[in-house]
């Protein structure tokens, strides 16, 4: 479990007038839970690329748990977002022809942080989210099983930090209610914190921290009394 | 790791397939020509090796290497039966042998020589015999006869459109062992059946020259009967060709190598000097006026140079080969990364280093190109046994197809080349960066 703060934050592309994002100043306590909203193009994913160090922002500062992920080398930042964050994507990226089982393991294999422990996990997991053939090619999956395995590969290496993007927006209401009830299960369970890119009215009104991006800034920050 | 590579391989198990048939062709083309050339190399000085020095009628060199040594047929000029017996008394001589040739059965050559070169050609009998009367023969390792069999000699080949001996058919005895040789297709006979069929060395009282058109002009092979070559004498032969008129050959007169009275003209003499020395002398003496003398493997030698040039080539159209195809693998290979860009960035997201991706990337390719390489190794070697067995099938020169230990090395560089070359679509997976490649 560890907090964010962000200060100073601009990122620009080139050929782009305005910063495609830019924030002066943002936290987020360890454990916290938030939802990012705000209209296509107004830079969820540049956020969501920010926070998980798959980019290097140039300006200004972006520490999780005191750490500048800014300060860390490409390889270093992998091997931290290995170790910190689990990634939902909107689209699953899912490997064909590796079973559920071996896809939620893949990353740790790969980082060579997989154990046998973590194999054992890796199939509670399977059974939280609910699929009960762990050795399930998953090119066989549905698009909500599929998912729900993408969940599981997020939270198999305990991440203090989940970050979700759109993680219902390419799924029906009926299977994005699932995969967003599971994403906030465990995130709860692990005491994660939980960042969360949607449009899915359902899924954002369970947060009761929001902020709304506009054209790279954030608008409106809303804190509701926890229900 | 291994798992995720094989998952991918087996995605793309009909591209990667592909990626290394083709290498493993272009291999092939490069081991095939090493292994054949080798080949040709060694079992030529192996068929050379028992034949230390040839003595012929002036002439080319080379022919009478591949006349004596190979057996090809071809028309070697005759030199005077003198040079045989000169031979033969020469302290400087270990043993001299005549070679006479002219005669088919089927495909094999029929060469009359003596016993002495009988022995000395191969390690013996494997069955039967060695020939001790004039239509006795033995058969070489190679050749598909049974023991009594008949031999009906031919002039010329079939396709040449020579015709068959009436005078003599030969019995066979014999079967030496095997000397991966040409010799091994040959039916070796009493060098005396063949004067005698062929009209030579006959010193009959009546020797009135009765000129005795043997009707070889159209089969010629060894120019048998030159000018001035004293011609057999015929007494009336059973067979209904009356100009023909043969003397009858008797085909169980004991063989006698002590030759007697002046011997008819012969295309070569195989001669085992006693010494290196001698050898040397002996070629040297010989190598004037009428006749020529060689060293085998020295003639092979030269030609060597010039096939050396020709390998040179191949190896250059090979080396050539496969280079264009490692290029053209690389350019498909990174237009393949390329397109996997938001696979591997996605791998990073979820948390693999790019020193993984850059392994996988690299472990994928250098796999399959290794598994081609082998492959091509397999099958190069398999096409030279392939070339080596039809030639010996056509001719009893048997190649021995076999790698040496300088292959090793020519493999340990071919594989760090491709490892190298791998490296390229590895360094550019490990160097794109993940968040672009996510997007879109
Ligand atoms: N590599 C880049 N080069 C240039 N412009 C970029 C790049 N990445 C993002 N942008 C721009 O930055 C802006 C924010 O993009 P981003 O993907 O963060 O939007 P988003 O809020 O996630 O939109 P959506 O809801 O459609 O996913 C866009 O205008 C986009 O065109
Ligand atoms: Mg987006």
């Amino acid at each position: 479990m560890i907090d964010l703060s962000i200060k100073a934050l601009e990122v620009t592309f080139p050929g782009l007038a305005t910063p495609a994002l830019s924030i002066d100043e943002f936290r987020l306590a360890a454990g916290g839970k938030l939802a990012v909203t705000g209209a296509s193009g107004s830079g969820k994913s540049t956020l969501v690329n920010i926070l998980t160090g798959l980019e290097r922002p140039r300006t200004g500062a972006v520490r999780w748990g005191g750490t500048d992920i800014a300060s860390l080398s490409e390889s270093r930042r992998d091997r931290w977002r290995g170790e910190t964050i689990g990634l939902v994507m909107q689209d699953f990226y899912l490997f064909e022809g590796l079973s559920a089982l071996d896809n939620i393991l893949l990353p740790a294999r790969l980082a060579r942080a997989a154990t046998a422990e973590m194999t054992e996990r890796a199939r509670e997991l399977l059974r939280i989210v609910g699929l009960s053939r762990p050795e399930q090619k998953v090119e066989t999956m549905s698009r909500g099983e599929m998912q729900r395995v993408a969940v599981a590969r997020a939270v198999v290496r305990r991440p203090a930090v989940i970050i979700a993007d759109e993680p219902t927006a390419s799924l029906d209401s009926e299977s994005g209610a699932q995969v967003a009830d599971l994403i906030m299960t465990l995130a709860e369970r692990e005491g994660s914190t939980l960042i969360v890119v949607s449009h899915d009215p359902a899924l954002i009104g369970r947060f009761d921290k929001r902020i709304r991006l506009v054209g790279g800034r954030i608008a409106a920050e809303t804190i509701e009394a926890a229900a | 790791m291994i798992r995720f590579i094989l998952a991918d391989l087996n995605r793309f198990r009909l591209g990667a397939f592909f990626i290394a048939a083709i290498v493993a062709l272009a291999v092939a083309l490069g081991v095939a020509v090493t292994l054949q050339e080798r080949a040709l190399r060694l079992g030529s000085a192996r068929a050379a090796e028992k034949f230390d020095l040839i003595v012929g009628a002036a002439g080319s060199e080379t022919q009478l290497v591949l006349s004596s040594v190979f057996l090809q047929p071809s028309a070697l000029p005759l030199m005077p039966g003198k040079v045989l017996s000169d031979l033969e008394a020469d302290p400087r001589v270990a043993w001299a042998a005549p070679i006479g040739f002219g005669d088919f059965f089927g495909s094999s050559p029929i060469v009359g020589t003596t016993t002495t070169l009988v022995k000395n050609i191969s390690a013996g009998v494997s069955e039967g015999a060695v020939f001790a009367r004039e239509g006795e023969a033995v058969i070489g390792a190679d050749v598909m006869l049974p023991m009594g069999a008949t031999v009906k000699p031919m002039h010329g080949t079939l396709g040449e459109g020579g015709h068959t001996h009436t005078e003599l058919a030969y019995t066979v005895v014999g079967r030496l062992k095997p000397t991966g040789s040409a010799w091994d297709k040959a039916i070796l006979v009493p060098i005396k059946a063949v004067w005698d069929i062929h009209g030579l060395g006959h010193h009959h009282d009546d020797g009135d020259a009765d000129e005795h058109d043997h009707d070889h002009a159209a089969a010629d092979q060894n120019a048998a009967k030159p000018a001035g070559t004293e011609m057999a004498e015929h007494h009336d032969g059973h067979d209904d060709h009356d100009e023909h008129d043969h003397h009858a050959i008797d085909p169980n007169e004991a063989i006698n190598e002590q030759w007697q009275g002046e011997l008819p003209g012969l295309p070569a003499v195989v001669v085992k000097p006693k010494s290196i020395a001698d050898a040397y002398k002996l070629r040297q003496q010989y190598r004037k006026d009428a006749t020529l003398a060689v060293f085998p493997a020295e003639v092979l030698t030269k030609l060597y140079a010039t096939l050396g040039d020709v390998k040179k080539v191949l190896s250059a159209v090979a080396g050539g080969a496969q280079l264009l195809v490692g290029a053209a693998l690389i350019l498909v290979i990174v237009m393949h990364i390329g397109q996997r860009r938001k696979q591997i960035g996605a791998l990073r997201a979820f948390g693999a280093p790019r020193e993984a991706v850059f392994g996988i990337v690299w472990l994928e390719l250098f796999g399959l190109v290794a598994a081609g390489v082998v492959a091509g190794i397999g099958l190069g070697y398999l096409a030279a046994r392939v070339i080596a067995a039809r030639l010996a099938a056509d001719s009893g020169f048997h190649m021995p197809v076999s790698f040496a230990a300088e292959d090793g090395g020519a493999l340990a560089l071919l594989l760090l080349a491709a490892a190298c070359l791998c490296l390229l679509p590895a360094i550019i997976a490990y160097r794109q960066p993940p968040a672009s490649a996510l997007r879109g």
